[in-house]
């Protein structure tokens, strides 16, 4: 069973895949969407089966993989808790995408390969969240990685695709080299890459010490931070998370499926995944704390300055990962997990939502350009409506809330509860950035769904009233329109004073919107249903049956948190509702007035704390300075100029030269062979 | 009286004359031809100088054996030579560079 | 061991003899009517020859004359490149309207004394039976090159080999007389004896003398100068039988020379074989890149493929003698596909075309016939997968194995720029325009038969052979030590 669930994408991959044009838009979409569905269909019950502890961890032999001296790397799928967990989380989103996209692709020319790669990207996220060893983890990370690249640059023909497929490529090469190393490490002083052999035999390795780069570390200390690098990389965490924004460039199913709810999740799983190896070192957990902290601060922040609607919610992704890796550092792993799991559904629907939206607005992003859908798209509206009740983490305490509400508040008692220095920290940053999440979320709506329509200053609607006249619609190039550029446009206004020019924004084909409800459910209801086997002190212990380390007694003190940090969550995501409320529903002016205020923390946040510009002097410039170095003197002046080119210059003289003795001449050919002779006596009497 | 090592100069005086008889003479090609007997004929000295001077046979035999050669050789050398003439009407060894490069 | 021993011992060289003797009356007899039936009346014999090599080894007539597997190795190859090259003759000569160009019933019978000729080359055990085999080669090479009498360029090219080969034994004479002269004998075991126990002044001249008369016939740098030219001038079933036959067995012959006779002086033959090896692969790679006429350019590429067959032969050890055997067998395989590909060049008169400039846009003409030559031509420069690359990693493996590493360095550099020139001639022929010369069809089945067999042998399914090749070679190698 486990085997169809993990095999059936890849078949219907490779069907897809190699069959590309000549099987067809629809059987290919067929192939890949039902496979989906058969593989969701048969990991519920699996859920459903640990759900209610019927079931037991086990693992499915495939291969004999590697076996090479001492290594030897059995291919095999683990089933466990964990695993159930990520089934559901990635079949489910997998297959309500791939439906999605039914409707969303269905004007692109190259179906068959966008959904090959989506079913390509399902199978290798299946081999990442069910492997058993390390080695099996990273042929799974790469494979994700691949198919994030290849769907980031799906459109290849945009350049900032192209670029941003590089981008994610390239800062994800730097957490896998991270990656690699914690896993050479750990081949190094387990002797072994099995996960459970490695588990098993942590707790004995704390406290000793290895020699690298010339100093004593800590040996769980330096295999989890490695290890670690590969996380932040795959999960966007500070440092490493320029990519995400930019991915945004690939379609949108493909932010909601892989930048969202599921590879982006890796590093979290892999860290849950191997908890009991981070609970060996304080210090690699304080490094996890910290860096989901600022992760979580940062991408809240610059979340509510973007216009773009992805990027907004890129942003929030990356801050809902910081406060996963956060949860993860105080060793509310069940806690992270479970906001994992919650966290999927509602941004899954986020994303699709805005996927539909801008499907609405002629692939318009700016949210500048919405305002005032609520009447034209209500399906979108209600469904955003519940995602953002969901990520801002509505509800009442005790009788019923949103999916948010059970996850993120179960993180912010257990920071609170660890009572560590860390976890105080991380505590005041959970509680800061679900203000700021409560804000640009209901930003992001108001913005979107309120006020007056302000679409005829959108070039694409633009495009769209015009075409309208003769054209079909036109195809996606017109996304090539680099967003930014639209801040120095002018836009002529519109012929129509009620700011729509005169556009009629249609609401989505029903396959975007059966994910899009089957998705609320989720966001609305998952939270409710799932949090007391997650988190609860005794159902837990029997649920997560040891594939994660499991603490009883957080989740006992985090019940006994005090009254005003259970409230806190609900009061700062109340303030934060107020705000955007008055800022872009009551007075619209004062966002503008705020800015021109404080002009300098705005462009702050706005050029995303400088980050792409630090990178571009540190890393960027140099690299290109060096390789224009090496190109032009290295290659050109030196290289070639004696290499290649001079070796060729020398070379077709020399074939003139030999010409030249072949004279053609009976004697001078003698001359040659008695010169030869001469020359062969001389040498043998002198050596 | 006279030893190895005169027939021996007398050989390689020979033999030399031979080698620069075909690359010095740019007029006819027969000359070379008889060069070729003339570096033949040095071998021959030498072969039979030395047979006598170690008293076996094998060298005297091996002259032998070069003299019926070289007889082979210079009638298949006069009998390209004549093609050659046929066809060009010229003997001249400045002539005979139709192929080169 | 008794005069009947020794003959049942040289049976394949009896056998050729006698039969080219009989042939010989034959044509007197039957005139030029009976070519055909003399040209495949040779090819039996040829192949009955090749069937008596599997007779018992030993050295016949004193030790004038040795049957072993290293000669037998060689023969398989030469008799092979013979009977390719009779075979392909006919319809060389063979004009479209029904005359011919000068084929006559010699032909076959003028190559299979040749062959009579390099058999005793490579079995020698003397200086004496090597001379007179090397001038039977010789002789009837020379009639080869000018076979062609009507053309004046077949004429030249006879003129030219025959002064320049004559200069060439001339000098070997001499190198033999002394060595003769200053050993005290002329077989190779007693040459081996005298120069184990130190040499003297006479001894090294004599050495020196004898590989430069030997670096003539296997057309090594500076003593090459006579192969672009007879190639060129030399019918193209002559070429592709000069290119192929004659190089093996000079090659053996050397290299029992070099092993078995003056082995001991190893040290002072190295560095001239090592200059020659260099020398000819830099120098065919090079002079080859400026060639317009496709027979030059093969020539050149002969030049080229002996400077590497050399570096085998520089190592020394039974590794680089067997990785020798194994290039040459390739190189064979090689050389005759690519030379009946040249066949294929000729007008709808059937006139030989051989400029290279005629290939381009053959692949659209003739998509056959430019794939046999794309793939002759990338195995030639040792491109892998296909089977030239690998006698060439044989040759340089030997040489790095006795510390020969700059040898093998600039072997590899050279290989480079001699994968330029065959890359090019790809090149013409896929992506360059064609012109309006097109070639006259292809209608022979031995042509067309031997393209696909010798393709065949040197693309990737040729690494089949190695384990087989590898262990003839070997075992070859192995009876010279």
């Amino acid at each position: 069973m486990i085997q169809l669930i993990v095999f059936l994408p890849l078949l219907a991959a490779i069907v897809a895949g190699l069959g590309n044009r000549t099987i067809g838009n629809v059987p290919a979409k067929l192939v890949t969407t039902g496979a989906l569905f058969a593989s969701c269909a048969l990991s519920w019950p699996i859920f459903i089966s640990f759900l209610t502890g019927g079931a037991h961890a086990h693992v499915v032999p495939v291969l004999d993989f590697i076996r090479s001296g001492d290594l030897s790397v059995d291919w095999s799928l683990r089933v466990d808790t964990l695993t159930s967990v990520m089934l559901v989380v990635v079949t489910t989103v997998s297959a309500l995408v791939h439906l999605y996209s039914w409707g969303y692709m269905s004007e692109d020319d190259s179906q068959p390969r966008f959904f090959a790669y989506l079913s390509l990207f399902t199978f290798a996220m299946l081999m990442l969240v069910t492997s058993d060893n390390l080695v099996q983890m990273f042929f799974g990370w790469e494979g994700v990685g691949l198919a994030s690249y290849l769907l980031i640059g799906f459109w290849y023909k945009k350049p900032s695709a192209s670029a941003a497929a590089i981008k994610a490529f390239v800062v994800n090469r730097v957490g896998d080299f991270g990656f690699s190393l914690g896993i050479f490490g750990t081949f190094l002083v387990f002797g072994t890459v099995s996960i459970p052999a490695i588990l098993a035999a942590s707790p004995d390795m704390a406290g000793s010490t290895i020699g690298f780069l010339g100093a004593r570390f800590d040996v769980m200390t330096l295999l989890c931070l490695l290890l670690f690098i590969g996380a932040m990389g795959k999960s966007a965490q500070l440092g490493l998370h320029t990519w995400l924004p930019d991915a945004m460039e690939g379609p949108t199913p493909v932010s909601a499926l892989i930048h969202a709810a599921t590879m982006v999740t890796a590093g979290v799983f892999m860290v849950c995944r191997l908890s009991p190896m981070f609970e060996t070192s304080e210090t690699a957990q304080h490094v996890v704390t910290y860096v989901g902290a600022a992760t979580a601060l940062f991408a809240a922040t610059v979340g509510t300055t973007q216009f773009d609607i992805k990027r907004v919610i890129a942003y929030s992704t990356c801050s809902q990962l910081g406060y996963m890796f956060f949860a993860a550092g105080v060793g509310a792993y069940n806690a992270a997990m479970f906001h994992l799991f919650t966290h999927a559904f509602f941004k899954a629907l986020l994303f699709l939502g805005a996927g539909s939206v801008i499907h609405a607005m002629h692939h318009e992003q700016d949210m500048r350009y919405y305002g005032g859908l609520r009447k034209h798209i209500p399906l979108t509206f209600w469904a955003m409506m519940a995602g953002t009740l969901a990520i801002t983490g509505v509800g009442v305490l005790g009788v019923f809330g949103f999916a948010g509400f059970y996850s993120k508040d179960a993180i912010i008692e257990a920071t609170f509860a660890s009572g560590s220095e860390s976890g105080g920290i991380a505590f005041a940053v959970a509680v800061f950035a679900a203000l700021l999440t409560s804000f640009y979320s209901w930003r992001l709506v108001f913005l979107t769904f309120y006020g007056k329509p302000r679409w005829e200053q959108s070039e694409h609607i633009q495009h769209a009233v015009h075409d309208a006249h003769g054209h079909d619609h036109d195809d996606h190039a017109h996304a090539a329109h680099g967003h930014d550029a639209h801040d120095e446009h002018d836009h002529a206004h519109g012929s129509v004073s009620d700011g729509t020019a005169g556009y009629h924004p249609h609401e989505s084909p029903w396959p975007m919107l059966l994910p899009l409800a089957v998705l609320t459910i989720g966001a609305i209801a998952a939270g409710y249903v799932f949090h007391t086997p997650f988190l609860d002190a005794e159902h837990g212990a029997a649920f997560w049956q040891g594939s994660l380390a499991f603490d009883a007694h957080l989740m006992h003190a985090m019940h006994e948190v005090p009254m005003w940090v259970k409230m806190s969550a609900s009061a700062v995501m109340l303030t934060g509702f107020v705000i955007a409320w008055f800022a872009y529903v009551r007075s619209p002016g004062i966002p503008a007035a705020f800015v021109s205020q404080f002009r300098i923390l705005h462009d702050f946040l706005y050029r995303k704390w400088y980050f792409d510009e630090l990178y571009d002097v540190i890393f960027v410039k140099p690299a290109f300075a060096i390789g224009r170095f090496l190109w032009k003197r290295g290659d050109e002046g030196t290289i070639d100029r004696f290499g290649p080119n001079g070796v060729a210059a020398l070379v077709v003289s020399g074939s003139r030269l030999a010409g030249r003795l072949q004279s053609g001449y009976v004697y001078s050919y003698a001359l040659v062979m008695l010169l030869g002779l001469a020359a062969a006596a001389t040498w043998a009497m002198v050596g | 009286m006279i030893g190895l090592m005169h027939y021996l100069v007398v050989g390689a005086i020979l033999f030399v004359l031979g080698v620069l008889g075909i690359f010095l003479n740019r007029k006819n090609v027969i000359i070379i031809l008889m060069s070729v007997e003339l570096i033949l004929l040095a071998v021959n000295i030498n072969l039979v100088a030395f047979s006598v001077y170690l008293g076996d046979l094998v060298g005297q035999i091996f002259a032998m054996f070069v003299l019926t050669v070289a007889a082979g050789e210079a009638a298949i050398g006069l009998a390209i030579l004549v093609i050659y003439f046929r066809g060009r009407g010229t003997i001249a060894v400045d002539d005979i560079n139709r192929m080169k490069g | 061991m008794s005069y009947a021993e020794s003959l049942s011992l040289t049976l394949s060289e009896v056998i050729l003899a006698a039969g080219a003797l009989v042939l010989l009356l034959v044509a007197g007899w039957a005139g030029d009517k009976a070519t055909r039936l003399i040209s495949w009346i040779a090819v039996v014999l040829l192949a009955v020859a090749g069937l008596a090599l599997l007779g018992p080894a030993g050295a016949a007539f004193g030790g004038q004359y040795q049957a072993d597997s290293f000669a037998a190795f060689a023969k398989v190859l030469i008799y092979f490149a013979a009977g390719a090259s009779i075979l392909i003759a006919p319809r060389f000569f063979q004009l479209a309207d029904g005359s011919h160009m000068g084929l006559r019933a010699e032909y076959p019978i003028l190559i299979l004394l040749a062959c009579v000729g390099m058999g005793m080359m490579v079995s020698a055990g003397d200086l004496l039976s090597l001379y007179v085999g090397l001038e039977l080669n010789s002789l009837a090479a020379y009639v080869l090159a000018s076979f062609m009498r009507s053309d004046q360029r077949s004429a030249e090219a006879g003129l030219k080999y025959f002064v320049l080969g004559a200069l060439a034994s001339g000098i070997l004479l001499y190198g033999i007389s002394l060595v003769y002269g200053f050993t005290g004998t002329t077989a190779f075991d007693g040459i081996a004896k005298a120069y184990g126990d130190g040499v003297s002044m006479g001894e090294l001249f004599g050495l020196v003398f004898v590989f430069a008369g030997l670096a003539f016939k296997v057309s090594a740098v500076p003593f090459h100068m006579w192969t672009p030219d007879v190639y060129e001038g030399a019918p193209t079933p002559v070429t592709t039988f000069f290119a192929s036959a004659p190089k093996v067995a000079a090659l053996c012959m050397a290299i029992r020379v070099a092993v078995v006779a003056m082995g001991p002086a190893a040290h002072q033959w190295q560095q001239i074989v090592i200059f020659a090896a260099l020398a000819s692969t830099i120098l065919g790679g090079v002079a080859a890149i400026n060639q317009t006429n496709i027979k030059r350019l093969l020539a050149y590429s002969s030049i080229n493929n002996v400077g590497f067959a050399l570096i085998g032969l520089a190592a020394g050890t039974q590794q680089g003698i067997a990785a020798v055997l194994t290039y040459l067998a390739v190189y064979v395989v090689m050389t005759i596909g690519s030379f009946v590909c040249v066949l294929q060049m000729r007008d709808a008169e059937g006139r030989p075309i051989e400029a290279i400039s005629a290939l381009a846009g053959l692949s659209r003409s003739r998509p056959g016939l430019s794939a046999a030559f794309a793939i002759f031509m990338f195995s030639l420069a040792g491109i892998p997968p296909l089977f030239g690359f690998w006698p060439k990693f044989l040759v340089f493996d030997a040489a790095v194995a006795v510390g020969l590493l700059p040898l093998a360095a600039v072997g590899i550099a050279t290989s480079v720029i001699g994968a330029f020139y065959y890359i090019k001639i790809v090149k013409i022929i896929y992506f360059d325009e064609p012109g309006e010369e097109v070639f006259a069809a292809n209608n022979n089945v031995v042509e067309t038969g031997l393209m696909l067999l010798t393709a065949l042998a040197v693309s990737p399914i040729g690494y089949l052979a190695i384990p087989v090749l590898g262990q003839l070679s070997d075992r070859a190698a192995g009876s010279l030590f």
